[in-house]
This record gives structure tokens, C-alpha cells and sequence, in this order.
């Protein structure tokens, strides 16, 4: 009953910060979530065959349910949820319900001053329940593509490396190659030449698999012009690294940020969009700034924050502008949100 | 009496006839019922060994609950299937047969589609421009997952298929596919061409057996040559 009474005394401080209850759907259809989330995640997910043949899962997680919820319902903009997730997990002796507890702000209009409201209630939240000493780590993955824009490379090198921050693993193995200066496909085009050639007399419109003529003309076209190879990977490569080391106070942020341009001769005003975290310093709190962080949650586009005590992480979140479109959105909703990690209170 | 051992074969075309010389090879003549659509047969001079033929995937299920003891089928089959089923399942060895190989097709038309990049890139333009994902039909859904997504091809969406699959790019089920192919003649005559890095698996033949009943067994292994 002990975790009872701290849902209670959380949801007290969500509520007093002004969010509304939401109360997302249990069943969701899969499709919707592979659609959003990709075939990796099939696998977790607790599904059956409803009698119209549509396959149905348990949500997953309360802020895609929420999102989902918020689209189809058109409920109130700044929420909180309570309840339970269900889903499969590779561990071993790791059961299928999660109990969540968040809140989220979609359709976040000021991105400065929602940013702050959800880092600072979830930070009055967790100093509610939790005495020992609480730090907070922030990243901001905006950053990251800030950096890449501002570097001297192919532009399909840039996309790359933007696409698949996220993912550490293949991202390191995208900064080996371009080390090597060469591109993953440094093919010749000599054959498909000729058919392009026939392929541009043709019907444009015409489609094939899905994609017109004129689209797959486009792009032969474009790849063709585009550098195959730079002499400076090595050289981009380490100006990464050296980024991806940066971990200190939010205090001397900008100091570093500076030291690291001038040092890699960047120009000053590279790191520009940087506003919400440098409003972070109201919080009146002990915040570390890594740029190395929040990579393994694909759809955060902004800030990511993890709040600690002692040496366990409490709650986390973060701004994910697209969520909501990939979800099937109209138009870009922008939307930050995080959640508290009950299990480690 | 000897402990009876129950052998899986494949109960068609060429996989079955070479797995029938693989046994013949080693001395044990594979006896089949003198009715043609039977099922079971028996190894000559041999009263302990049962043969069933099977279709190829169904002796990796069997296998794995114990129907089978040993059997014949394709390394793609064994992979292709859930860790539960791999774990109880010994490859005891590659067979000079039946190999082929699991590969990602596009069509031919694609010119600017080469590689698993050019894949990545038009991946992820489908989902920016079309808010839709890439859609790969395959009879291989696990092995195609860990392959692409190790590539970096991550938008994209797995549509099953059980047989034909080179059609679906062309009757709008899917834009492209991963199969499996020993020369690619079926790729090719259906207008697809495979990627220059899309080799997801190299399949043969092999000889399986049940890891339970490993004990009981290696005495009749060791003696297949």
C-alpha cells in the first residue's frame, strides 16, 4: 500500500500543477503501434486476433496510448496517466505490467516554458517522495544536429548520421566508415546508366513498387553528383567524438560550447537553439548537461532529462515534436512530457 | 533391443531425393512403402531406424517436441524459427545439398537502389514524404527483422507471405521483398534485382538432431561417416 500512497501524493503535485487526468484506451490496435514504432517492437507486444480479423494489442506504454487518446478524443492538451503498461520483455523473470506514472504536454505551444513546467513538476514530484539527494542529468539531441549541419560534408552523410543517433551501435559503426573516407556504396553506375536513359523516355508517372519514374529518375540523378567520397572524414569524425565527450555543469555549459567551437575552428553561433536548456538554471538545482544522452529513445527531437537519487534514475523524459504526426497527425503537434520510474522509489 | 530412432525426411522434390543419397551413401538404404503416397518408411536391415517424410519446416517443429530424433531440413528453416525451438536443436552437420540463399529484392526499375544504404535512405524518405513505412513481404519475417534493422533499415514493415512473393511488389502488397533463391532465375524473370550487400543468409541442407536426446543418439551419428 506504501507505493499506493506515493502514486497519491505524486498525482497531488501533477494535478496542482495544472494537468488533467487521461485515461487512454486499453486495446489499441497493433498496426497502429508497428506503424509508429517499427516491426522491432512486434515482438513485445501482448496481442490477440479480434473477430474482424484486426490484431489488437494491450497499450504498451501510456504515453503513446495518451498520444493516441489525445488525437482520437481530442482531450485535454496537458495530462497526467496512471496506470498499467503491458508488454513483453526479453529479460528473464521481468513480468508484463509496468506500472506508469507521467504527465505530457501535447500540442506544446512554448516550447521554453513547457519544457520547464514538465522538468520542474516532475522535480517537485520526486522531492515530495524522495529525500535523498536528487541531480538531474539533461542532453539535447537538437544539438547534435546542429553540429552536423554546421560541418563540411556530403549532405547524405549528415542525414545519416542525424537518422541514427539514436541507435549507438550502428552509429558507431557509420563513424568507422566514414573515417575511411569512403561511402557505404561506392558503386559504378555504368549499367543502370543506359537504362536511366531509356528510363527518362518513359510515362513519369508511371510507378513502380510504389514509387513513381520521375522519383527514382530523381534520385539516380542526385546520387550521381553527389561526392562519393571526402577528404576530411577523419578530421569530422573526431570533432564528433570530441562533442559526444562534453559532460559538465549547466553553469559552465557555454563556456565549454565555446572552448569546443573555437578549438575545432566552428564558427560561435553553431550551437544557437539553445534557449530551453539554458532556462533549465532557474530550476534552482544541480544539473549536468551531457551531450552524449537520451540515444536510446528514438523519438525524442529536443531536451531529454533524467532525474537521479543517489544512483538510481527516478524519472525521465524529454521533447518529441514528431511523436504525434507519426501517430497520425495532420500537422506537426509539438509535445514533452516525462514519466516517474515507481520501481526504483 | 536397440533404442528406436525416429529419422525426418523431406517428403519432396530434390531435397528429398539427395537426403535419401545422403543415407544411401552411408550405408543405411532408405526403404519407402510400396504405396506412393505413404508417408513412412525404413531403413534395410535396419528395425530400430523409422523414416518419416515431412514437409521441410514441419521436421524442425517436430524436432523440437520430440517426434523427431534426427532429421533433414534447411539451415533457413532453423534460423528462420523462434529461439524456444532453436535451443533444443543441434545442427550436426552442413550437407552438400540444397543450398540457396536468403536475399533482400528490389525491382529492377529502382536503378538508385543498389545497397542496403540507398534501402535506408529510400526507407526513411517514404516515411518523411508519405508518412508510411517501406513494405517488405517476406516468408522470412525474423531473419529479415535482424538483418535489416542491423543495417540501419529501420522504417519499415514486415507484410507475411507464403508463396509467390516476387509478385507482391507488382500488385501493390508490397514494394519490396526478401526470399529465398539458389540461381535467382525466379528474381529475374519477375522483373527484381538483388541488392549488391543484401545476402541475409547463405542456406544449406543439414543434418539436424534433438539435443535431448543427444546421449541416445551418438552412437548412430558417429556412424554416419
Amino acid at each position: 500500500m506504501k507505493s499506493k500512497k506515493l502514486s497519491e501524493d505524486i498525482i497531488k503535485i501533477f494535478k496542482g500543477n495544472g494537468f488533467v487526468l487521461s485515461e487512454p484506451d486499453v486495446l489499441l490496435e497493433s498496426d497502429y503501434i508497428i506503424e509508429r514504432s517499427g516491426e522491432k517492437f512486434r515482438n513485445s507486444m501482448l496481442t490477440f486476433e479480434r473477430e474482424d480479423g484486426k490484431t489488437m494489442c494491450l497499450r504498451p506504454d501510456l504515453t503513446v496510448a495518451s498520444c493516441i487518446n489525445f488525437l482520437q478524443k481530442k482531450t485535454s492538451s496537458k495530462i497526467y496517466y496512471s496506470g498499467q503498461a503491458y508488454r513483453r520483455s526479453s529479460k528473464k523473470g521481468s513480468g508484463f505490467i509496468n506500472n506508469q506514472l507521467g504527465i505530457e504536454i501535447l500540442g506544446s505551444k512554448n516550447q521554453i516554458q513547457d519544457d520547464f513546467k514538465v522538468i520542474s513538476t516532475i522535480l517537485s514530484a520526486t522531492k515530495k517522495v524522495k529525500s535523498k539527494k536528487i541531480q538531474v542529468k539533461v542532453g539535447d539531441v537538437s544539438l547534435f544536429k546542429s553540429l552536423i549541419n554546421a560541418l563540411d560534408m556530403p549532405e547524405r552523410w549528415k542525414l545519416r548520421l542525424i537518422r541514427h543517433f539514436w541507435r549507438p551501435n550502428y552509429f558507431e559503426e557509420l563513424l568507422k566508415r566514414l573515417e575511411k573516407n569512403t561511402d557505404i556504396d561506392a558503386v559504378t553506375f555504368d549499367t543502370d546508366k543506359k537504362r536511366f536513359y531509356e528510363m527518362q523516355k518513359m510515362d513519369q508517372d508511371r510507378v513502380v513498387a510504389g514509387r513513381s519514374i520521375s522519383e527514382i529518375l530523381k534520385r539516380f540523378n542526385k546520387k550521381i553528383k553527389d561526392p562519393r567520397s571526402f577528404r576530411d572524414g577523419k578530421q569530422i569524425v573526431k570533432i564528433i567524438k570530441s562533442f559526444l565527450k562534453i559532460n559538465c555543469k549547466l553553469s559552465k555549459l557555454d563556456e565549454k560550447l565555446l572552448d569546443f567551437s573555437k578549438k575545432n575552428n566552428l564558427q560561435k553561433n553553431i550551437f544557437k537553439d539553445f534557449k530551453s536548456i539554458h532556462n533549465l538554471k532557474k530550476l534552482r538545482q544541480d544539473v549536468n548537461f551531457i551531450t552524449n544522452f537520451g540515444r536510446d529513445v528514438e523519438y525524442y527531437t529536443g531536451l531529454v532529462f533524467e532525474v537521479f537519487s543517489g544512483s538510481k534514475e527516478i524519472a525521465r523524459g524529454g521533447r518529441y515534436d514528431d511523436l504525434l504526426k507519426s501517430l497520425g497527425a495532420r500537422k506537426n503537434i509539438p509535445a514533452v512530457g516525462a514519466a516517474i520510474n515507481l520501481k526504483n522509489i | 533391443m536397440k533404442k528406436l530412432i525416429t529419422i525426418g525426411l523431406p517428403s519432396k522434390g530434390r531435397l528429398k531425393d539427395k537426403a535419401i543419397s545422403f543415407f544411401d551413401n552411408n550405408g543405411l538404404k532408405v526403404l519407402q512403402s510400396g504405396k506412393e503416397r505413404n508417408y513412412f518408411g525404413t531403413i534395410e536391415n535396419k528395425s530400430n531406424i523409422k523414416i518419416i517424410f515431412l514437409h521441410a519446416k514441419e521436421i524442425i517443429q517436430r524436432l523440437g517436441d520430440g517426434t523427431l530424433d534426427v532429421g533433414v531440413s534447411g539451415l533457413d528453416l532453423l534460423n528462420e524459427s523462434d529461439k524456444n525451438l532453436r535451443d533444443k536443436i543441434n545442427i550436426q552437420r552442413k550437407l552438400d545439398f540444397g543450398s540457396a540463399s536468403l536475399v533482400v529484392a528490389v525491382p529492377d526499375d529502382w536503378i538508385d537502389v543498389q545497397t542496403i544504404a540507398d534501402l535506408e535512405e529510400v526507407s526513411f524518405d517514404l516515411r518523411s514524404k508519405r508518412n508510411s513505412r517501406l513494405r517488405v513481404a517476406t516468408k522470412y519475417p525474423n531473419l529479415t527483422n535482424d538483418f535489416l534493422i542491423s543495417k540501419g533499415v529501420t522504417q519499415y514493415k514486415i507484410i507475411p507471405s507464403l508463396g509467390a512473393t516476387e509478385t507482391y511488389p507488382f500488385i501493390g502488397s508490397s514494394e519490396i521483398i526478401t526470399d529465398i533463391t539458389s540461381t535467382g532465375k525466379t528474381l529475374a524473370d519477375n522483373n527484381l534485382r538483388i541488392l549488391k550487400d543484401g545476402m541475409i543468409l547463405n542456406s544449406t541442407a543439414c543434418l539436424f538432431s534433438a539435443k535431448k536426446k543427444a546421449a541416445k543418439l551418438q552412437p548412430f551419428l558417429n556412424s554416419l561417416g
